[in-house]
């Protein structure tokens, strides 16, 4: 399996993609890899398993605040999807800190930075 | 529909130790519609496997493919020759189509990847619910539509039980709903709830599971 050393990261476009944009640090954005969801409620299982397949170090689903859904239940949707595959992780064996969901608007740019910064520090810490 | 559920990973994992080449074989119909055994099912377990293998440093070649059903036997031709390089299938299929696939590939290693459950129905998205136990006497006319049979968990013929409360099972009252309320509820909206007072004689169970092995056999219908 190839490694791929960044954090591969899925952006609703109504706002975790909208939160990204104006990330200019260097270091933020060689460290992952943005594809963007029509809504963070497309977010299955095999999405993130076969992510992981490919040798993403981790998967970051970033969705609408769970009360302001732009699809009303989109986000609350993959944040229950995304702990299915945190128990499939555990299962596996695998750290079920490399799925991550995160609740952001548009406007939550710092936010968006905290949480990847968060997630590299810990995936570094775990395979170090 | 036939409803199943998926085996735990780690009991899956543990069956296919060993095999150096695995096709995980999905089903497109009932395990479909019960989200535990269809393509992308197939396409999540396939994934799980090659994680686990991949933190395990185990070699295993594992092939995926879906089929119509794994329960009549044109189905196979497609996947005849995937079957055949195989050490082993996982069939995702439920326990007829697992069994009907170790007939039709004799000598092939065949393993089951679920659990199969009940026949039931999509309540809705995500949410089985048992509706038919196959009693091969079906006793529907008598109570409006509602299975005694397979809804009560007593299989009780001629009324509730005294753990009936608040239209609940004493069984699981959170989850379970008394099927003799049930019935009632829909006899009287039927206006037919003078039935009821009809004594339901002992059934013949021999019709059903409890009389071995089914088979069906229609003459006018064989070549």
């Amino acid at each position: 399996m190839d490694t791929i050393d960044k954090i591969a990261v899925y952006c609703c476009e109504n706002s975790g993609l909208l939160a990204a944009g104006p990330v200019t640090d260097r270091k933020i954005l060689d460290s992952i890899e943005i594809m963007k969801l029509p809504c963070s409620g497309k977010t299955e299982m095999g999405l993130i398993l076969k992510t992981l397949e490919k040798g993403y170090a981790g998967v970051m689903i970033v969705g609408c605040p769970k009360d302001n859904c732009q699809f009303i239940r989109g986000s609350h949707r993959a944040s229950k999807r995304v702990d299915s595959a945190k128990e499939m992780l555990a299962a596996i064996g695998l750290d079920p800190g490399r799925v991550r969901m995160e609740f952001l608007s548009s406007v939550d740019s710092h936010k968006f930075v905290k949480a990847v910064t968060e997630m590299w520090e810990s995936l570094k810490i775990a395979t170090s | 529909m036939i409803t199943a559920v998926q085996k735990p990973f780690d009991e899956i994992y543990e069956m296919i130790q060993g095999y150096k080449k695995i096709l995980v074989l999905g089903c497109g119909t009932c395990v479909t519609v019960c989200m535990a055994g269809g393509e992308k099912e197939v396409g999540v377990l396939a994934s799980a496997i090659r994680l686990a293998n991949g933190k395990n440093g185990i070699e295993m070649d594992i092939a995926e493919d879906t089929i119509e059903r794994q329960c009549d036997r044109e189905f196979f031709d497609d996947v005849k020759d995937k079957i055949e390089e195989a050490d082993a299938v996982l069939s995702l299929a439920c326990g007829v189509g697992v069994q009907f696939s170790s007939e039709v590939f004799e000598g092939k290693r065949i393993l089951p990847g679920l659990n199969t459950k009940f026949y039931g129905t999509t309540l809705e998205m995500g949410v089985w619910s048992e509706r038919c136990a196959g009693c091969g006497d079906c006793v529907l006319e008598t109570f409006g539509g509602i299975c005694p049979v397979a809804r009560c968990s007593k299989s009780l013929l001629n009324g509730p039980c005294g753990g009936s409360q608040d239209g609940k099972c004493e069984v699981d009252p959170e989850n379970i709903d008394c099927a003799w309320q049930l019935i009632y509820d829909r006899m009287k909206s039927l206006d037919l709830l003078d039935r009821l007072e009809i004594n339901e004689p002992v059934k013949d169970w021999s019709t059903g599971r409890d009389g071995g092995p089914g088979k069906i056999i229609r003459e006018d219908m064989t070549l």
